[in-house]
Order: C-alpha cells, then sequence, then structure tokens
C-alpha cells in the first residue's frame, strides 16, 4: 500500500551558504508570557487584516497587528476559562458573512470557535479525543476547518454551522497521532496529513462532497447530521523514518519534514485505477541545521515562494522554495534568540518573519529595504 | 423436618410481612417441582451414571498402599533387590506338586522398581484394593491370603524380556512357563488385619500405616500361567549355595478408606465421650447430611430442613458428596442464592432467592401465563396479598419433600406446561414469519433504500429500530439520562436531550453510503467482470445489507422485493435484467429460491416491462 520511491535523480539538495537575497533584521520581541508559544499565525484569509496574526500558547490566545517600524499592537486576547488548557494550534476562518474567526485547539481536544468581530467565543467544537496538533482553513472555502488530532484522526469541520462533516480515519487511517494536516491549494476535495506514524496520507474528499455542500444549509441539530467516516487515503507516503510533524502543499507536490534536520519536497504520483498505490518521486530537500525535536513548524508566504523554519537553537532559515537547487534567502540569527523555535509566521509577501519561542517570547524580523 | 427459627421475637404484623416473604420461595419451588416432575419419567444422563457412583462408593473398601522404605544404611542392598515384585496372593491348600512347598494364586503383580522407567518415572508403590474391613476377616482368618515379595537378584530373570514397564505387569504376556532362583518373603494378611482392627483411627476411616521389616529367603520360583490361573510355585532350595543369599527389606503398608482423600472436614467429626465403635456408625450416620436454611425477611429469619445422602431438597436428586451437592445446586437451581460452608459440627447451605434475577417463567400471582409474551422478563414481580399466603405457603413444604400429586395429575399439569411453551414457540416463529408479509407489502420498506439516509429511514426490515421503551418508560432512568452530556458513538457530537431520549439507535448501524463506496471500490478492483456484473453485484450487495437478509429462508423474499425494487431500471437495461436472471438461476441451483418466487419475480419484471412499453398504465 505505501508508495515506494521511484527510480529517478536524486533528489537537489539547497546549499547553506546564504545568498543574501534579502536581509532581515530584528524589529521587535516581545515577552508575552512564560509558557511557551506553539502557534503564530497571519490572517490570510481577509486581505483586510493581512498584518494580523495571532498566538497561541498556554491558555491564551491573543491577536496582534504589525504596524510600520516593527510596532507590534495587541488587538484582542482571549483567556480559555479553564487553566490547564494548553493551545497548540490556531488558524484564521471565517463564515460565510465575512467575519473573521480564529480557531484555536490544544491539549483539551476542544476547538474553541472565535468571532473576532464580535469578540466571543461563537462556538466550541467536541469531538476529537485527544490534543489538537494541527488546525488548517480551506482558502477556497474559508468555513471550512480541518483538524489533526492525538486521536489518530482528521477532521473536517464547518465553523460557520458548527458541523462535523467529515472524520478521517479508520481502517486506513493513521496509527498515531497525527500532527499536521494541510488543504490542497486547488483541488478543494484534496487534503494531506502526517503524524507519529512516520507516514504521510492523501485523502480525497471527492466522493463526500455532497456532504460538504450539505453542511452548509444543515438547520438541523450538529448531533444529528450524518458524519461520515473517510477510512482509505488515496495516497500513503513513507517518506520519513520519524515522526513527521509538518506537511504543506506546494501546488501538487508536498513538503514535509521530520526530525532529520531538513525540509523535503516531493511529489506523489498516484496511479489512477487504484487507489492508495503509487510511487513518491523525492525532487529537493531544504537542510535546516539543528531542527532534530518534533513539533517544530515551517510557515510559507502566501504565495509559496519562501518558507521560513525555526531550530532548536533559535535561529531562522528562510529558504526560497521554487527554485532548483532551493536557495536559501536568508539565516536569521540574533545572539538573545537561543529558545527553540516551534512555528514561525511570514507574512503575505514575505518581508516580514515572526518567531514565537518556547521561553515565550515573539520576535519580528523586517526586510532591510536596500536589498 | 422444617422447623422455625425462634431466636427473633416479632410482632403479630412482623410476622405476618415475614410470612409473606417467604413466599418469595413459592414460584421457583414450584418450578423446580415440574422440572423435577418430567425428569422422574425421563432422567438425565448425568443422573444416572451419578446413581451408579453413589452406589460405588456405598461399597466401602480399603485401599493398602504397599512401599519400600528407602533405609540409608540399607540403601546399598535394598538397591540391589529392585526389580521387587509384589504380589497379592491366595495360598492354593492342595495341589499335588510335590517339588514345590507351596503355590500362590494370584491375579495382579506389581513391579516396583528404583531405576527410571521408560517414561522418565519409577514405580516405588504398590496398591491393592481390599473387601471391606468386615468381609476382610472371614479371609484374614481363613489365612490364605498374603503378600509375597519376590526378587530376582543375580539369577536369571524370568520375567525379563516381558513387558516390565511399571506398575501392574500384564499378565497377558507372561509365558505360561518361567522360572529361576530368587529371593521371596511373604506377609500373611491376617496380621495386617489384626493390626487394622486394634487400631482406633482405621475404624473412623483414617489411615494406619505399619512399617516392617521382612526377610527375604532364597528359593526356586516357578510362574505358571494356565487357564486363566496365574501360579506362583516355590520351592525351598536343594542347592545348599544359594542358601547364603538371604536380606532383609523394609516395607511400609498403609491402608486406608478407599476414597478417603476426598473427604472434608466435616468427617473427621470426633467426641471424646461416645465410644469409638459407637462413633464410627455415628459418623457413617451423618455424613451425608445437609442442613438447608432458607433465609428469607430480608436474611434475618430462616427456616431449616436436613436433608440426608446429600440429596438435593428441590428435586431429590442424590449428589455422592457435599462438593457433587454443591455443584447441582448451583448449575441446576440457580434461582436461588447459595453459601456453603462445611466444619466439624455440620455441612451447611444457606439458601435465599434471588430477587435481581426473575425469569420469564416464574410469572406473577393474577397473570395467565398463557397471555404472557414469553420473552418479555422485564415485568417487575408483583407483591402478592397475604391473602394468597398460606395458600402458597403450602406448597413451599411438600414440594421439598417429595410430590405426593398422583401420576395422573402430573401428567395434566405437566401437558399444561407443554402446551403453554409450545404455545409460546408458535408464537415466536409466528412473530417472525408475520413480520416477512408485512414487510412485502409496506411499499415504504423498497423506497427507503433510494434515499439517502440523511432523514433516519423510514423502515428497516428487522433489527435496526430498537425500541428502547423500557428506558424511556422508567422515571428514574430518565432522570440519569438528564443527569449528564451524551455524545453521538460514531459522530462524537453532544446530542439533545431530545435526541436522547428518542427513539433512534444507530449504536450498530452500518453507514450504509460508506458501505456502498466501499462495495464499489472493492468491486472495482476485479479485472474479470464486465460493468454490468460490476453494478448487479454492488445492487444486490447493497441490498442485501440494507434489508438485513442474512438467513438462506429470507432469499425468496429478497429476490421479490429486489425485483420490484430495481424493476424498472432493469428493464431499461436488457445486459443488467440477464445478470438478474442468470443470479437468480444460481440462487435455483444452490437450492436458496424455489421455482415458484423465481416466476413471481419475473412476473413483476414482466409486468415492468409492460409498464415500460406503455407508459400511459
Amino acid at each position: 500500500m505505501a508508495a515506494k520511491f521511484a527510480l529517478g535523480s536524486e533528489p537537489v539538495a539547497g546549499s547553506l551558504a546564504p545568498s543574501k537575497k534579502r536581509e532581515y533584521r530584528v524589529t521587535n520581541r516581545l515577552q508575552e508570557g512564560k509558557r511557551p508559544l506553539y502557534a503564530i499565525v497571519f490572517n490570510f484569509i481577509d486581505s483586510r487584516y493581512f498584518n494580523v496574526f495571532a498566538t497561541v500558547g498556554g491558555n491564551r490566545v491573543t491577536v496582534y497587528q504589525c504596524l510600520e517600524g516593527g510596532v507590534i499592537a495587541v488587538l484582542q486576547s482571549y483567556i480559555d476559562e479553564d487553566k490547564d488548557e494548553s493551545f497548540y494550534t490556531a488558524s484564521w476562518a471565517c463564515n460565510i458573512d465575512g467575519n473573521p474567526f480564529l480557531v484555536a485547539g490544544g491539549i483539551n481536544g476542544i476547538m474553541r470557535v472565535i468571532d473576532c468581530g464580535s469578540e466571543k467565543i461563537d462556538k466550541s467544537f467536541v469531538g476529537h479525543g485527544d490534543s489538537i496538533n494541527e488546525i488548517r482553513t480551506q482558502p477556497l472555502k474559508s468555513s471550512l476547518v480541518v483538524s489533526a488530532s492525538k486521536d489518530e484522526s482528521v477532521r473536517l469541520w464547518n465553523v460557520h454551522t458548527g458541523i462535523c462533516i467529515l472524520i478521517f480515519a479508520g481502517a486506513g487511517g493513521h496509527r498515531n497521532e497525527v500532527l499536521s494536516v494541510d488543504f490542497h491549494p486547488s483541488d478543494i476535495y484534496r487534503i494531506a496529513s502526517c503524524g507519529m506514524d512516520n507516514t504521510v496520507k492523501i485523502w480525497s474528499m471527492k466522493e463526500f462532497w455532497t456532504y460538504v455542500e450539505k453542511s452548509f444549509t444543515w438547520t438541523d441539530l450538529p448531533s444529528k447530521f450524518p458524519t461520515k467516516y473517510v477510512q482509505f487515503p488515496v495516497f500513503i507516503a513513507s517518506i520519513h523514518t520519524n515522526y513527521v510533524d509538518c506537511n504543506r502543499w506546494l501546488g501538487d507536490f508536498l513538503l514535509s519534514k521530520s526530525v532529520d534536520n531538513e525540509i523535503v519536497l516531493w511529489e506523489p504520483k498516484m496511479k489512477e485505477q487504484s487507489p492508495g498505490e503509487g510511487t513518491v518521486d523525492i525532487l529537493q530537500k531544504y537542510p535546516v541545521p539543528e531542527c532534530d525535536i518534533w513539533f517544530i513548524k515551517f510557515s510559507c508566504d502566501f504565495h509559496y515562494n519562501a518558507a521560513a523554519i525555526g531550530n532548536r537553537e533559535g535561529k531562522i532559515f528562510v529558504w526560497e522554495l521554487q527554485s532548483s537547487p532551493p536557495v536559501l534567502i536568508a539565516k536569521l540569527i540574533h545572539p538573545q534568540s537561543k529558545s527553540p523555535i516551534r512555528q514561525t509566521a511570514t507574512s503575505f509577501d514575505g518581508s516580514t518573519i515572526l518567531s514565537c519561542c518556547e521561553d515565550g517570547t515573539i520576535w519580528r524580523w523586517d526586510a532591510m529595504e536596500n536589498s | 423436618m422444617c422447623r422455625q427459627d425462634s431466636r427473633v421475637r416479632m410482632s403479630a404484623e412482623e410476622e405476618m410481612a415475614a410470612e409473606e416473604s417467604l413466599s418469595i420461595y413459592c414460584k421457583p419451588v414450584e418450578f423446580y417441582n415440574i422440572l423435577q416432575r418430567r425428569a422422574i419419567r425421563n432422567p438425565s444422563f448425568l443422573q444416572r451414571c451419578l446413581s451408579y457412583k453413589i452406589e460405588a462408593k456405598h461399597k466401602r473398601r480399603i485401599q493398602m498402599t504397599v512401599s519400600i522404605s528407602r533405609n540409608e544404611k540399607e540403601g546399598v542392598q535394598t538397591q540391589n533387590l529392585f526389580p521387587l515384585y509384589v504380589f497379592l496372593a491366595r495360598l492354593v491348600p492342595d495341589v499335588a506338586v510335590p517339588e514345590y512347598s507351596a503355590t500362590y494364586r494370584f491375579s495382579r503383580a506389581c513391579m516396583l522398581s528404583n531405576s527410571t522407567g521408560v517414561d522418565g518415572s519409577s514405580q516405588l508403590q504398590a496398591n491393592f484394593i481390599l473387601p471391606d474391613i468386615n468381609k476382610l476377616a472371614l479371609e484374614a482368618k481363613s489365612g490364605s491370603l498374603a503378600i509375597l515379595f519376590v526378587s530376582f537378584v543375580g539369577a536369571q530373570n524370568p520375567f525379563r524380556g516381558i513387558n516390565l514397564s511399571k506398575g501392574p505387569v500384564d499378565m497377558a504376556s507372561f509365558p505360561s512357563n518361567a522360572g529361576g532362583y530368587c529371593l521371596w518373603s511373604q506377609i500373611p494378611l491376617e496380621l495386617l488385619y489384626i493390626s487394622w482392627e486394634n487400631s482406633p483411627n482405621f475404624v473412623l476411616g483414617q489411615r494406619a500405616e505399619m512399617i516392617s521389616t521382612i526377610d527375604m529367603h532364597s528359593c526356586f520360583l516357578k510362574l505358571s500361567c494356565l487357564n486363566e490361573d496365574k501360579c506362583l510355585m516355590i520351592a525351598t532350595p536343594y542347592n545348599p549355595e544359594t542358601v547364603i543369599l538371604s536380606q532383609q527389606l523394609q516395607v511400609t503398608i498403609s491402608a486406608e478408606e478407599f476414597g478417603a482423600r476426598e473427604k472434608s472436614l466435616y468427617n473427621t467429626y470426633t467426641r471424646s465421650d461416645i465410644p469409638s465403635t459407637l462413633l464410627s456408625h455415628i459418623i457413617r450416620l451423618r455424613a451425608g447430611n445437609v442442613i438447608f436454611n432458607y433465609r428469607y425477611y430480608n436474611n434475618t429469619l430462616q427456616r431449616t430442613e436436613v436433608t440426608e445422602d446429600f440429596s438435593c431438597p428441590f428435586c431429590l436428586v442424590r449428589c455422592a458428596s457435599f462438593k457433587g451437592l454443591r455443584h447441582h445446586l448451583c448449575s441446576s437451581h440457580d434461582l436461588f442464592n447459595f453459601e456453603f460452608w462445611v466444619t466439624e459440627e455440620y455441612q451447611a447451605v444457606n439458601v435465599s432467592v434471588k430477587i435481581d434475577n426473575w425469569r420469564s417463567e416464574i410469572v406473577a400471582d393474577g397473570v395467565d401465563p398463557k397471555l404472557q409474551v414469553f420473552f418479555s422478563c422485564s415485568k417487575p414481580l408483583r407483591r402478592r396479598r397475604p391473602k394468597n399466603l398460606y395458600q402458597s405457603l403450602k406448597h413451599v413444604h411438600p414440594h421439598v419433600l417429595q410430590s405426593d400429586l398422583p401420576a395422573g395429575l402430573c401428567d395434566l399439569s405437566d401437558k399444561a406446561d407443554d402446551a403453554h411453551s409450545s404455545k409460546g414457540d408458535k408464537a415466536r416463529i409466528s412473530g417472525v414469519s408475520s413480520s416477512l408479509p408485512q414487510s412485502c407489502a409496506d411499499p415504504g420498506c423498497v423506497q427507503s433504500i433510494s434515499g439517502n439516509n440523511f432523514a433516519p429511514p423510514a423502515m428497516l426490515l428487522f433489527a435496526k429500530t430498537r425500541k428502547l421503551s423500557v428506558e424511556r418508560s422508567d422515571p428514574r432512568n430518565c432522570a440519569l439520562l438528564r443527569k449528564r452530556q451524551f455524545f453521538h458513538s460514531h459522530r462524537a457530537q453532544p446530542m439533545t436531550l431530545e435526541q436522547v431520549l428518542s427513539d433512534q439507535d444507530s449504536e450498530d448501524e452500518v453507514d450504509d453510503d460508506v458501505a456502498d463506496f466501499e462495495d464499489r471500490r472493492m468491486l472495482d478492483d476485479f479485472v474479470d467482470v464486465t460493468k454490468d456484473e460490476k453494478q448487479m453485484m454492488h445492487m444486490w450487495n447493497s441490498f442485501v445489507r440494507k434489508q438485513q437478509v442474512l438467513a438462506d429462508g429470507h432469499i425468496p423474499w429478497s429476490c421479490e422485493a429486489f425485483s420490484r425494487l430495481h424493476g424498472h431500471d432493469l428493464v431499461r437495461a436488457p445486459a443488467l435484467i440477464w445478470c438478474w436472471r442468470l443470479f437468480m438461476i444460481k440462487l435455483w441451483n444452490h437450492g436458496l429460491l424455489d421455482a415458484r418466487s423465481m416466476n413471481n419475480c419475473n412476473i413483476i419484471l414482466e409486468q415492468c416491462q409492460g409498464q415500460a412499453s406503455d407508459p400511459k398504465s
């Protein structure tokens, strides 16, 4: 079932010599609290708020705005009533009226849907049996979010109606925690997930799309919705030999990383006739030194030109994704940034890179104008 | 036999209540009496086996064990004596064989050896079963029985080459004539008998052990097996060279009543004020006595009954031992709770009625059992009014002892029982069969297949809708359901109270849409099947799953329903209709579909065809 490596040319690994294409400078540093920050994310859903980002850490969700000259302004802060909650992930979404929503999830397994317009909790999604490791929003239909959980399932939710539409789990599902999940940028039916079973699985919801459509017009109780189980992925890839903690689509290719100090770009080659089978072609590798602990995620700018990833020592590597061989745009080093960076956020055009660290700090790096 | 426990003083009112609570014994006892009456005519196999065992047990026998003491000092010498043969033999008084001084007849020989046998074990003791001590007295006095010890040391073993593995030597393999020089000795049984008779413990059924040293003398032994008679002939040797061979051997002979190992604490009853001769009699008398304490009135009162010979008070079956009684009660009378205990003073069983486990067999008073549905068992037992009390109490006593109804009456009530049960069975069967035409006639049943399952399907054939009426009707259960949040078992979504309390139970439902999807995917994997065949297979699989066609007997119905449901699609696609017909023929080949049903299906299809060609009708 698992995809095999295809014979072909060796993958191209990028050189770690910085190209100095762009230079970044620290413009702000913020101590949010003492608890580790696990996620930081720009709002790419609504063009009015491209400079708004959110962080999560502990039982707190904070919304900030990036202003000119390296200024970071706090807009909103939400504290979960359960002080044992520890949020691991957040994603921007919106309802069909276009109100900005922020969906956060963590150790409790409950997803909080925050209506940032009215500054209230709009809904809480229960259903996951364990912690939620990542939430992502469908950019083409931004009231659809998908969540990856320790309970070995991936679930598709409609934040507008509060419905759990599909559950990607079962016979062909993940066999350990799911750590990351991502929507295909153009194929609305397709998602990829990866996790502690060392595999990346690609799922199709084409056969179940009627249910997704149904979820938008559902007026009855959410618990009466015929939630479906998608038990078999269309593709399973064993690229890595350890936990796969982040995956993102780059067109039809996939970027994924494990604890092997690199991000891998590969192409899933599916056989049309027999789903689940296929081969993998590894195209490129983006080395990231000292990135050998799990739960470090990378971020990309809106157009997926660059990817920024932090490492265990507080350094950030910014890679040009779409050039071959890959080019290291910049290496962001600051003597005071020593704490592991769990997640970065790259702004719409890549000119600002934010990082959130285990020591509870947020760093802002801005590209220098002259370069 | 029953006596009231008078420890508690009670008011008249309390006594009434207590009496009433005793009446809960009536129904189960009555029930077991019915069963017992049936068993009289047709005893179960186990009971017949058991009565043989009881008889065998009542024959008292002695098990004698002869073993060789392994003395350290003489170890080496004793070693030399192995293999040693032990015989329980009878002296033949007048055999005219002049060379031999004595002739013994025996039936069984045991070989003792210290060398490890083929199977890795060595036999160091010989067991013999002797008759009861009273019968043994006669034998012993005659002085003819003796235990013989024979060892071939150095001499040629006449038994060599015969089956000498271990244990009782197979006599059939003995050569008819064998002989040789050996060492031999004998212990007359009379000696043993006297020692046993004088042992007070042995008379009380305990173990008696005797150690004696015997001298082994040299002799010439001849073994002859003629006409089933196995004889040992012994001659004192005339050859003086062999006389020097003489050895001492220490043997332990222990004896106890056969089966004494299984005895419980109760059997070790001792009383110093009773003479031992009487005591043994008492012990024998009381061995099978079991006290039954019937607890009632919240276990505060009890009635006591004593049964003899380990018999069950409900069905009078003799159970041979207390252990047997225990197994019998637990397995055959599980409407009661039993507590067992054994002390030196008594062996007792405490009985109480299981209140939580009312069966449908036990029907409350005032309810006609024939009107009862057989499998509804949730009806709580109604409390009886005191009016019925004495009448029902009367039931308890005779049942415990013996059913003294005349045989005719017995039969009559038996018949009534049978009629009752068979009617119940019939009702059940008809319940199933009547559901078939019903669902057939209901057009909704087939309609639901085409619809998706967003809305709960209007009809599901056999088991899909389960009424939870018991829970719903019980206000206490309802309150419990209201207390906490419930989540849907498939979707893990919180449920509203309305949903929790509704009739819908989808716990074990198969998601038909997903199952259809999986089925189609599975069929897609076939390469040697045409597209139409795949579609036919898919339609049938999906139909069978949704209608829960499980048994062979469902097939005729399902074929007709399938024809009715898909008829219009089938007649439009000739390839499909041929697939369907071939499939029906296949079913007919396997004997699953009868010709009439197949004909019905074809009539249905023809009607569809007619409608298709003439759209106006």
